[in-house]
């Protein structure tokens, strides 16, 4: 029998929106008085903000409005943005774009640490008596026919084996009239609502991209903090989505990373290598040379865009930021989309409970604020950039550069396929010459400037508790009998953590091992798998990555 | 003075203790460094300590038999009243994280947990303790008056390099302890149905890895430890197969240990390996890949098949 607990709204997820909802709804209940409503936040982290990632340019628009007297209250930003720079990368050298494209300037932006924000949002929020259960996971969404009524949170204490260690401790369901899903990019309860709900039958297939970081001390004055450069180009090919990007913090520190679109065709394609590569690269190695790496990381990101987004409200539920793919991807940014979408859903849920009505109908609230924002405003007009891309680099910079041109007054929407369908076959992307499994785009690693991922796992921070079962559900009869011949087995590389290894002993059948504890909460397997067979449920609330920093 | 707590249970005295009395000659320079004994009768560990330490608080009391936080806090309380040290130094056990945090805020001491170094001595010195998993090392300095706690982790400091004297005296040190004040009640200490092992004791281990191959030769390495009188352990790998229980496991998700010998045999080396052993004082790793990482930290490498040496190994050690 597992303990209930009743609240008026429910956040599941403690990143930038569901943080932002928190706050709007202790605002509003100031402004407005009455009764006070009961809230709680999930977060699945053991301290807030210990598992967001991002670059990050943080466009300061939401949190003006949300946080006005943010410099008073000691906002963690790293630094202003001093100057933009969007190169063409070809293998040795560089070419710089003349102009940088608008969507790129990000004059008036602040580096932040996405992490640090967070754990000041968390602050922030706490400050206002909400409380933020962190170390708790969302595991099911509780449905009452079509209708949400609160999140279940996961078993603590299960071995290995299912059975219930001593110090075992049951998930507590919590009840709510409105629950708030802010669980992330590919959030597994989000997931589990737009199946069940059929919340996305008219909408474009999602797309994705996995983001991989690096936070790296370099010897000072080698760059001017406030840097911000964008790559395009090597080492990824013209058929494939993604990009470099070094953002210059004080004190010799250096965010970089680089994003590969999650629907590359070749299946021994491995987007950790292609981000060592882009080290390699003069420009980015003479940057780092006797620099030291001091933490590292990987997440997707939603970047299907206006068209891709689900049905966001439902009868006692919400959905905000990156689970609802609230990202604008031309502009590389979706923190501020993610408050302020979180904001929304808090007035929206603030309203319907106030007036004892949290049907659909009365959360559709939402929608129509989302549509009166500056969400709609920034998202819509880019709504087909991404699905260009599709057709190809230049095909989609000459797009996104008429975009821009145009505002985005199209008669017709482009239309996407999910990128897990488009990877193609060892057979069809080889020919009759399939290679023995390999990784097509191998570099050198000398655990410098390049790393092998279980090295750069280290650098995550991660841990989970080993005695506990796998928060990997893979369906492993497909991967010996066709995923291995069809694709090579593709999640081998294409997990940016080494959770995935097959395993070849003399004698024994090839078999697929779970290294679970390896996992970074990416999602990027749940997303890029070609059979769909691998689900991502949460581990133990408290277990993951540990982005200080980040 | 420094005061270093010592940890017994029943008579004998956690290893750790020494280390610690180790790291508190160090921080001491010239200046005098006292050990408390805390327990019911506890006079043969006192004893033990005399020949470390300018003097020995024999702290006895039937409240102190068996450990409970609230008793333990309230003693050490009281014994930082009655000695008023510059630091009071503990070993960073389960014993002390429990219960050293409360002492901290009763005294109104700074507390600096799991400290791996010290440079310099007295009421100047810092400490430096691992942050980011011991990729990165703080140096800290404690603020504030008062009595400093700070505790040591385990291996950072070496047993046998305490200085040793003529033996001090041995002072009982009486504490008042209302039974009343005490909330937690121990029931009998009992051991899980499977045997939980504490690697961090052991002063030889034999571990093994991915290139042991399979379980049946497990036994190859059972065989070494057995020869050496070492504890068994193992990379992730292995415990994840179930080839050695997950309490065997070394590493960042399993023990942190620092024995005198560590055999690594068929170990590759990931860093996340190399976090839970590289304080072990002398590193032997076996391996046939003259690149692995491993050899990066070993004091003695064999580059080969751990099958032809392990048991040439063996059948020296039966030797002799």
């Amino acid at each position: 029998m597992s303990e209930t607990l009743e609240v008026d709204v429910l956040i599941v997820g403690g990143g930038p929106a569901g943080l932002s909802a928190a706050l709007r709804l202790s605002q509003l209940q100031k402004t407005h008085g009455g009764e006070p409503l009961s809230i709680a936040v999930l977060e699945k982290a053991r301290d807030a903000g210990a598992h967001t990632l991002s670059g990050a340019v943080l466009d300061i628009s939401a949190l003006r409005e949300l946080i006005p007297d943010y410099e008073a209250k000691g906002v963690p930003f790293a630094t202003p943005v001093h100057r933009d720079q969007v190169y063409f990368l070809s293998k040795r050298s560089k070419i710089r774009f003349p102009i940088v494209p608008p969507p790129l300037r990000n004059h008036g932006h602040f580096i932040v640490s996405v992490n640090a924000l967070v754990r000041w949002l968390s602050e922030q929020v706490e400050k206002e008596g909400v409380d933020i259960f962190t170390g708790f996971a969302g595991r099911d969404v509780l449905l009452d026919g079509g209708r949400v009524v609160g999140v279940r949170t996961g078993d603590r204490g299960v071995a290995k084996d299912g059975t219930k260690k001593a110090e075992f401790e049951p998930g507590v369901e919590i009840l709510a009239k409105v629950t708030i899903f802010c669980d992330g990019v590919r959030g597994n309860l989000t997931k589990e609502l737009v199946r069940k709900l059929e919340l996305s039958v008219d909408r474009e297939p999602e797309q994705y991209a996995v983001g991989l970081k690096e936070l790296w001390e370099i010897p000072q004055g080698r760059i001017e903090p406030g840097t911000v450069i964008h790559t395009l180009g090597y080492p990824l090919l013209q058929d494939q989505f993604g990009g470099g990007f070094i953002y210059a913090m004080p004190q010799g520190r250096i965010s970089l990373g680089f994003v590969v679109g999650l629907d590359y065709h070749d299946p021994l394609f491995d987007p950790h290598m292609a981000f060592n590569r882009f080290k390699q690269h003069p420009f980015v190695s003479d940057l780092l040379k006797d620099g030291s790496l001091i933490r590292y990381g990987a997440k997707a990101l939603p970047e299907g865009g206006w068209n891709t987004i689900p049905r966001t409200y439902m009868d006692g539920g919400l959905i905000a930021g990156d689970a609802g793919g609230f990202l604008n991807s031309m502009r590389l940014k979706g923190i501020h989309l993610a408050m302020r979408t979180g904001m929304l859903a808090a007035e929206a849920a603030f309203e319907a409970v106030r007036q004892g009505d949290t049907s659909a109908a009365s959360l559709k609230r939402y929608q129509d604020k989302i549509d009166a924002s500056p969400v709609r405003a920034e998202m819509y007009p880019v709504r087909n950039v991404h699905q260009a891309f599709g057709y190809g680099l230049f095909a989609g910079l000459a797009f996104a550069g008429l975009t821009v041109a145009t505002g985005g007054r199209w008669l017709q929407d482009l239309h996407g396929r999910a990128g897990h369908e488009r990877m193609k076959m060892l057979s069809w992307h080889y020919g009759v010459e399939v290679p023995a499994s390999r990784t097509s785009n191998a570099t050198t690693i000398d655990r410098k400037l390049t790393f092998d991922k279980l090295t750069n796992v280290h650098y995550s921070g991660t841990a989970h508790d080993e005695d506990q079962p796998s928060h990997l559900l893979v369906q492993t009869d497909v991967c010996t009998s066709i995923c291995g011949p069809e694709y090579g087995h593709p999640c081998v590389r294409f997990c940016p953590a080494n959770v995935y290894e097959i395993i070849r002993e003399p004698g024994q059948p090839v078999r697929l091992q779970i290294n679970a504890s390896n996992c970074v909460h990416c999602k990027t397997c749940d997303i890029m798998d070609p059979y769909q067979v691998i689900t991502w449920v949460p581990p133990e609330g408290g277990d993951g990555p540990q982005y200080n920093g980040m | 003075m420094i005061l270093v707590v010592a940890e017994q249970r029943d008579g004998t005295l956690n290893r750790a203790t020494l280390e610690t009395i180790a790291a508190a000659q160090k921080l001491a320079g010239d200046a005098p460094v006292k050990a408390a004994v805390l327990g019911q009768s506890a006079g043969a560990v006192a004893q033990d300590l005399a020949t470390a330490v300018s003097e020995v608080l024999l702290v006895e009391n039937p409240a102190l038999g068996t450990y409970t936080p609230d008793a333990f806090t309230v003693a050490v309380q009281q014994i930082v009243a009655a000695v008023k040290p510059v630091y009071v130094l503990l070993p960073h056990t389960y014993q002390t994280r429990d219960f050293a945090p409360m002492v901290a805020v009763r005294v109104g001491a700074s507390l600096i947990t799991d400290v791996v170094g010290i440079n310099g001595t007295g009421s100047s010195a810092t400490f430096v303790r691992p942050m980011f998993q011991g990729k990165l090392s703080a140096e800290v300095r404690p603020q504030g008056e008062g009595p400093r706690c700070v505790t040591i982790q385990i291996g950072a400091f070496r047993a046998d390099a305490v200085k040793r004297g003529t033996a001090a005296p041995v002072n009982p040190l009486a504490v008042e302890i209302d039974p009343s004040t005490i909330r937690q009640k121990a029931e009998a200490p009992f051991k899980e149905a499977k045997q939980a092992v504490d690697l961090g004791q052991a002063e030889r281990i034999v571990a093994v890895g991915r290139g042991i191959k399979s379980q049946e030769n497990i036994a190859i390495a059972e065989k070494l430890a057995g020869a050496m009188s070492a504890e068994i352990a193992a990379s992730r790998p292995i415990c994840d197969n179930g080839w050695l229980p997950m309490d065997r496991q070394i590493g960042s998700s399993g023990q942190t240990v620092a024995p005198k010998l560590y055999v690594a045999l068929g170990i590759s080396g990931a860093i996340q390996h190399l976090v839970g052993m590289k304080g072990a004082r002398t590193i032997v790793a076996i391996n046939k890949d003259a690149d692995a990482p491993i050899f990066e930290v070993a004091d003695y490498g064999i580059v080969g098949d751990l099958f032809d040496i392990v048991p040439a190994l063996v059948s020296e050690l039966e030797k002799s």
